[in-house]
């Protein structure tokens, strides 16, 4: 697909550039800072089956230094020719180049390869912007750590498998930070909060 | 205003024509206003002003240096039939930046001939005209240098 062709797909991106990206990547970081609750995050229009939040994100984070990885269900002409014309991010094959992955929930049993940083260089990890149907009706997890006092009770949609990888890839301060974003609405999750998951478990047994 | 690089695709080359045109045209483009836009358009990407870095080569030939920055606007508009038409134009002047974009929009579509009498060979033929008399002025100027050869053959 050359630039001749890709024009027809473009569309208009933040009304302000410089508010919009301020307000948005400002409830990025209290999304990140306080893990598990709920942030606005209206700034964009939906960009074909991009939620306005997951496009907020990445109008807000990517650039010309960051590239992308795209799960194949985003990755359509219009939502390429977009994110090149107004982020100009590299759009990259191999998961181990990405800085940043757009991701759905059908790949979220798979986090391989994924680059979760090194000891040396932490903050060099790939941030998983993950976008879901709903931020709530999962079963209930309690979230401890960094930004939470005592814990935090949170029902995100995800299936087991993610929380094994998330896991697997995770070896403090390596690890992988994640973005779910549904609707208008996002919450963050750190590599540093904890999950409490077999607690909760049998607490709800007992 | 020599093209140095012509584009061996005659439709790129032309565009390369008339956007240099545009981008040049400066506040001249403001008398065409209200052709301009009398259409439906959005703005896709609404003018910015930015910098861009000036590289040059010493003598034209040398190793690439960094002149230095200058200011640019760009723009994006849409056309309702879905043309687009790009502006990248030196200074900050947003409406100049808007303008060239619109009329690259609708250079592109099936009344180009009548764009291009009406909109582009005016304003080529005001800037060869500036340019010329520019150059005359200029000349007017000019020092010639003679050197003596001294006698020691």
């Amino acid at each position: 697909m050359n630039a001749a062709n890709s024009s027809q797909w473009l569309q208009p991106a933040f009304n302000d550039p410089v508010l919009d990206a301020q307000a948005s990547f400002r409830s990025a970081l209290k999304a990140l800072a306080e893990p598990g609750l709920v942030q606005p995050l209206n700034r964009a229009l939906a960009l074909e089956n991009l939620q306005p939040a997951t496009y907020a994100l990445c109008l807000a984070f990517l650039d010309g230094d960051t590239p992308l990885w795209l799960a194949p269900r985003f990755d359509t002409p219009a939502i390429r020719a977009n994110l090149s014309f107004h982020c100009g991010c590299p759009i990259v094959a191999e998961r181990e180049l990405a800085l940043f992955a757009l991701l759905d929930e059908s790949e979220l049993h798979d986090l391989a390869h994924f680059n979760n940083g090194s000891e040396r260089y932490p903050d060099q990890s790939c941030t998983l912007l993950i976008q879901l149907d709903s931020l709530s009706g999962g079963p209930t997890l309690r979230w401890r750590g960094p930004g939470i006092k005592d814990v935090r009770s949170v029902e995100l949609p995800l299936p087991a498998a993610f929380w094994r990888q998330r896991q697997a890839r995770s070896a403090f301060p390596r690890g992988l930070d994640a973005f779910f974003a549904a609707g208008e609405q996002v919450i963050g999750l750190p590599r540093s909060t904890r999950v409490l998951d077999e607690i909760s478990r049998t607490e709800e047994a007992a | 205003m020599s093209s140095s690089a012509i584009h061996s695709n005659p439709q790129i080359a032309a565009r390369q024509r008339w956007m240099g045109v545009l981008a040049r045209a400066g506040a001249t483009l403001a008398a065409y206003e209200a052709v301009l836009r009398d259409a439906d358009y959005r703005l896709i990407r609404a003018p910015e002003i930015g910098m861009c870095l000036v590289r040059g080569r010493m003598g034209g030939s040398g190793n690439p240096f960094n002149l230095g920055e200058m200011s640019v606007t760009r723009c994006v508009v849409r056309l309702a039939d879905g043309r687009t038409g790009y502006s990248y134009v030196a200074g900050r002047d947003k409406q100049h930046a808007e303008l060239a974009a619109l009329a690259d929009a609708h250079l592109q579509g099936p009344e180009q001939q009548h764009w291009l009498s009406r909109l582009i060979e005016p304003l080529a033929a005001a800037q060869r005209a500036q340019q010329a008399a520019k150059a005359a002025e200029t000349a007017t100027t000019q020092v010639e240098f003679f050197t003596l050869v001294r006698g020691d053959d």
